[in-house]
């Protein structure tokens, strides 16, 4: 009996020595994220920062503040819309400050704890530094990252609101892409008609078409929009011809590599149907011309993906299938979630 | 057979996971930029380069991570956590003072530039907080050090020099190890805090290995292979030049 408690004690001396000093907060409660049971494991470690309801509810509020641009006129959530699945609906190209226009177009915004790279171009490594670039991009926020800093310490709202979810001392930028990296760590997509088929919900089934589509899908595009997340990760040129005007060379522009010329990130399709238009530049609006590009339109370069250099052909009952089951992705729950939904910021 | 033998070791497993308690000193260091042994004045002040070039300098920025201490055996000891900006344009930076267990050391190696797991690891505070101007938002990761300055052989607009460099990925990972040598055995005690002076002479960046001439680079600001040239001059700018050790 002795020797197990000597090696209860043990262990214990051994889990409290070792102990990460990310505990969350007193004074604060944890926030449980709901995780589905079909995706892996989250790449975002939220042991060093640990979710707490504070914490999320001040990334939210930072997210729809207009405050944090420049001119106090453009919020995240101006660019990222719930509706659209958190991309910009309608806009090809990201619409900033002084109506300045960005180079690419907004992605939708979810499921970003399973991402390892951020932007088109993966050129963001860490979902916490991604708010960096929109806040101090002249296209997009204009801010300069001290000045908002100095700004956020001199509103009393905020003091305390910081002060809630982190604990006293001055607001610094740790704190503040903490904060809003726990609110975006919440905007998960995992409650599609998809979803619900995979994990044999009751009731729940495909019809024919969908059913079709989805055997088109897995087996003409599933090996670069790779299921649950339909992507993997991965960096691509999918043979869209090269836009003259935009001269992006996407991944190349991070690695200097000849080998990633035109290489974009592998989107995810969840909700595609919620936010037109697609592709980095925002050049198609509707899903149809995306097949069409994949079926007729591929353009041969160097970096073209073997998966689609011969072309994807696809019927138009392919097409049609494909689009049913496309429709299956949308997650009616996320779109409308109240607790992802824009806050009025009065004070 | 009962495992007895696991006791010991699970001890031995808490006692190296429990903090080290051992009695701490410090050692103070104080950074003195120059440029070719003449010293730095920012904006004023012309200098020439190696390749015959005049230039003058508006901003000179390093950092200076992973602060170990060499014992008398040639040992090494980690200094955890230490990250500090030397800026030239102010005045505090350009002292560090860090803790030193009790001892005698013989030399002091550091990085120039942040290491990789920092550039990885999300938002971080302090010295690496991105309001320094130290951090590529577009393509995260650490500005290692930085000079801007200008000169007339300069093609840039306004004959600007920018010097950015950094990169902590692959062949051209601009992260430099510095060992130096001190001239005479630092021993640190709970009352005895030595006191280094290192000198970083700005010349090496343009000369050395890699020649640079401002005619034909004048800026850089991505990580690559030129980024990396320059830090492989300038991994040999450091000096001790004095040690107070009383
Ligand atoms: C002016 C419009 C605009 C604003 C404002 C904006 N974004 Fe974005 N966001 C974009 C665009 C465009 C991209 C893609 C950029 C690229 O790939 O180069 C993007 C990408 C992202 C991504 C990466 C998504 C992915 O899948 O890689 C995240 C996360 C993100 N934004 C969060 C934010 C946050 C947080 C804010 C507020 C601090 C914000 N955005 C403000 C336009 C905007
Ligand atoms: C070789 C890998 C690959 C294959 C196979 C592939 N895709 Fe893509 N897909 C990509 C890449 C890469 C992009 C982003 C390209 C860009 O924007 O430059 C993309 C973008 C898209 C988009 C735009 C999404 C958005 O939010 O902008 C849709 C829709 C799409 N693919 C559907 C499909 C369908 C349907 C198939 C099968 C017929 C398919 N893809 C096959 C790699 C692939």
């Amino acid at each position: 009996m002795t020797k197990y408690l000597i090696y209860a004690g043990c262990l214990f001396l051994l889990i409290w020595s070792c102990r990460r000093n990310g505990d969350v907060r007193p004074g604060t409660q944890p926030y449980t994220l709901e995780l589905p049971s079909n995706f892996p494991a989250p790449v975002y470690d939220m042991s060093w920062n640990p979710l707490t309801v504070q914490g999320v509810a001040l990334g939210r509020r930072l997210f729809y503040d207009p405050r944090l641009s420049r001119d106090s006129t453009i919020s995240c959530g101006f660019c990222h819309q719930q509706f659209a699945a958190f991309a910009h609906f309608d806009h090809p190209l990201s619409h900033g400050i002084d109506n300045r226009t960005g180079l690419r177009s907004v992605p939708g915004l979810f499921n970003l704890i399973w991402q390892k790279d951020f932007m088109w171009d993966g050129g963001v490594n860490h979902l916490e530094v991604q708010p960096l670039t929109p806040i101090t991009d002249p296209n997009e926020m204009g801010e300069d990252l001290a000045r908002l800093i100095s700004r956020l310490n001199a509103d009393q709202k905020y003091r305390g609101l910081f002060r809630d979810a982190f604990g006293e001392g001055e607001i610094n930028s740790q704190k503040l892409f903490k904060a809003l990296a726990q609110f975006m760590a919440t905007m998960n997509s995992f409650n599609s008609k998809y979803d619900s088929v995979m994990r044999h919900a009751p009731g729940v089934q495909f019809t024919a078409e969908e059913a079709g589509g989805y055997a088109t899908f897995q087996a003409k595009c599933a090996s670069c929009h790779k299921e649950p997340l339909f992507t993997d990760g991965s960096f691509r040129n999918n043979g869209l011809p090269y836009n003259p005007y935009l001269h992006d060379a996407g991944r190349m522009r991070i690695t200097n590599s000849t080998g990633d010329y035109l290489k974009f990130k592998v989107p995810s399709l969840r909700n595609v149907i919620k936010s037109p238009p697609y592709m980095h530049d925002g050049r198609f609006y509707d899903l149809f011309d995306v097949f069409l590009h994949y079926s007729e339109n591929i353009e041969q370069t160097p970096t073209i993906d073997p998966l689609v250099k011969n072309r994807i052909p696809l019927s138009n009952q392919e097409q049609r299938e494909l689009y049913l089951f496309l429709n299956t992705l949308t997650d009616p729950g996320f779109i409308n979630s109240k607790s992802l939904s824009e806050v009025l910021i009065t004070d | 057979m009962k495992p007895y033998y696991l006791l010991p070791v699970l001890f031995l497993l808490c006692t190296a996971c429990k903090k080290d308690k051992q009695e701490q000193g410090n050692i103070q260091v104080t950074f003195k930029n120059v440029v070719n042994g003449v010293p730095l004045v920012l904006n004023t002040a012309p200098y020439t380069n190696a390749n015959g070039e005049t230039f003058t300098v508006t901003t000179f920025k390093y950092y200076i991570s992973n602060i170990s201490l060499i014992k008398m055996d040639n040992s090494e000891l980690r200094v955890p956590d230490s990250y500090f900006l030397v800026d030239e344009n102010t005045a505090a930076s350009k002292t560090i003072t860090f803790n030193a267990p009790v001892g005698e050391y013989r030399a002091v190696a550091f990085k120039i530039g942040v290491d990789s797991i920092r550039n990885v690891s999300g938002a971080q505070t302090g010295a690496l907080d991105p309001v320094n101007g130290m951090f590529w938002s577009w393509n995260s990761g650490y500005i290692m050090a930085k000079m801007e300055g200008t000169s007339p052989a300069s093609t840039a607009p306004g004959q600007t020099l920018t010097f950015h460099i950094g990169g902590f990925k692959g062949n051209f990972n601009a992260v430099q190890d510095v060992n130096l040598v001190s001239p005479i055995s630092l021993t640190v005690g709970l009352e005895r805090r030595p006191q280094l002076t290192i000198t970083a002479d700005l010349y090496t960046w343009f000369t050395g290995v890699n020649l640079v001439k401002f005619s034909e680079n004048s800026a850089i600001h991505v990580p690559g292979e030129l980024a990396w040239k320059i830090s492989t001059n300038y991994r040999y700018m450091f000096r001790i030049t004095d040690v107070t050790d009383l």
